[in-house]
């Protein structure tokens, strides 16, 4: 489903990462874990388009985002990305927010469009809610909004950028929950996350990424009870 | 007060022509500031240096300056008379460059409104396909809109007064009229007097409306 080669990823002269290699498969869902400043978000944004990678390839559903004649828009609509801050659309009510991808870039029509975003906001435990704005929204719900947009589009994967960071902790559940439903369900998903329960539980495979590199990866199981890498050991030993 | 009641025809035609110049040259700082503003934000170099030079360019010189060198220096070189007509090219040439000017300024307005809209907004419209143009005009204009109103609005209490300076061109509107008048009748303070109550009521109103549209356009403030 996505395969990344030797990707390379500088700021200025500030290289944050440093020749990633991996390959995420179908139905996949693939947790990054690793220290603030290690890449891992970058990485992920990498992966549609957000930031333009200085080297290396990324193929994703049969697509070359690092292509340049690849239509990155086109690409886009098939890798939905979740966001630390949610970013809603905040001029927009809730089922304007799921609508207007639909809408606007699939060209659906607006009742078949609602129709999707009704569904979607079931699904993510949000029927009622149409009318309001994202500010009159708590944090969690706005970041179950935020998955429904990413779903209404029709990805084959689904990014997610920690999720639940932003979050007071009284609203991670919701939202893992919400996750935790599309992964039963089949969806690809790379997660950065924080959540180590959520990795453990969900995750079919995590990578650990420090100073721009994957420094080791592996079945949850095996890498949080039996790191190979020191760097792997001192990282897991703060945060377990 | 005799000189009021009497000129006052002759008064109110000035004012209705200052208002039909403050609406357009309204509308095409608004026009100009937008397409300006979009290459000052532009991607390809050329653009963005054309309307760097652009608002530079009408904001560094007076405006005064401005129209004399355009209305009445212009034809001194290019034959616009004949082009436009010589009634004409005063008109549009007064009313463009008053439009330009004041367009440099929406210029800056509207930049700062797209910049001043939150990354994220463009960063989550990307992540669901839309391409430049669409994220421009769904996600990034429309918060951008609300914040710029107040600027605007005062760029355009702005541009109603600017309107008095096309009276040294020669252009008639509110203050040419009152000269007219008062060469005639001498009433200097009751004419000055009322074109300044004249100004303060159609000025009062347009930020009195805009107010009113700030409350009604607020919705994500709620």
């Amino acid at each position: 489903m996505i395969s990344v080669k030797d990707l390379h990823k500088s700021f200025g002269d500030n290289e944050i990462l440093k020749g990633i290699d991996t390959h995420v498969d179908e139905q996949e869902v693939v947790v990054v874990i690793g220290p603030s400043g290690s890449g891992k978000s970058t990485f992920l944004r990498c992966l549609n388009g957000l930031e333009t990678a200085t080297s290396g390839e990324i193929e994703i559903a049969g697509m070359k985002l690092t292509d340049p004649k690849t239509n990155i828009h086109h690409l886009r609509q098939h890798v939905g990305m979740v966001f630390q801050q949610f970013n809603l659309f905040k001029h927009l009510t809730i089922l304007e927010n799921i609508t207007i991808g639909p809408r606007k870039v699939k060209k659906i029509a607006a009742a078949e469009a609602e129709k999707i975003a009704r569904e979607l906001l079931a699904k993510v435990g949000l029927v009622g809610k149409e009318a309001s704005y994202p500010d009159e929204l708590s944090g969690g719900q706005q970041q179950r909004v935020a998955i429904a947009r990413a779903l209404a589009m029709g990805p084959v994967v689904m990014l997610f950028d920690e999720p639940t960071s932003a979050l007071d902790p009284e609203m991670v559940g919701e939202v893992l929950q919400v996750m935790k439903a599309l992964a039963v369900e089949g969806m690809t998903m790379v997660v950065v996350t924080h959540e180590m329960g959520f990795a453990r539980e969900v995750g079919h495979r995590v990578l650990f990424m420090d100073d721009g590199l994957i420094v080791e990866e592996g079945p949850p199981k095996e890498l949080f009870s039996n790191p190979q890498k020191n760097r792997t050991k001192s990282f897991l030993a703060k945060i377990l | 007060m005799d000189a009021i009641w009497q000129n006052l025809p002759v008064i109110l035609v000035g004012l209705r022509l200052t208002i039909q110049y403050s609406i357009v040259a309204i509308i095409l700082m608004v026009a100009i500031g937008l397409i300006a503003a979009l290459m000052r934000l532009s991607k390809v170099a050329p653009l963005r240096w054309i309307a760097t030079s652009y608002v530079e360019i009408f904001r560094s010189t007076p405006l005064l300056v401005q129209l004399f060198f355009i209305v009445l220096g212009l034809p001194a070189i290019l034959p616009v008379n004949e082009w436009f007509g010589q009634l004409l090219y005063p008109i549009l040439a007064a009313a463009l460059t008053l439009s330009l000017n004041e367009g440099a300024y929406v210029t800056e307005i509207i930049r700062a409104g797209i910049l001043g809209v939150d990354r994220g907004q463009k960063e989550a419209a990307q992540s669901i396909g839309m391409n430049g143009f669409q994220t421009m005009r769904y996600i990034v204009l429309p918060q951008a809109f609300k914040r710029m109103i107040p600027p605007l609005v005062n760029q355009a209490a702005q541009t109603i007064k600017d309107t008095s300076l096309l009276a040294p061109v020669g252009i008639a509107e509110l203050v040419y009229k009152g000269e007219i008048v008062i060469a005639e009748t001498f009433a200097s303070f009751a004419i000055w007097g009322l074109i300044a109550v004249l100004y303060f009521i159609l000025i009062f109103s347009v930020s009195k409306c805009s107010s009113y549209l700030e409350r009604r356009l607020q919705v994500d403030k709620r």
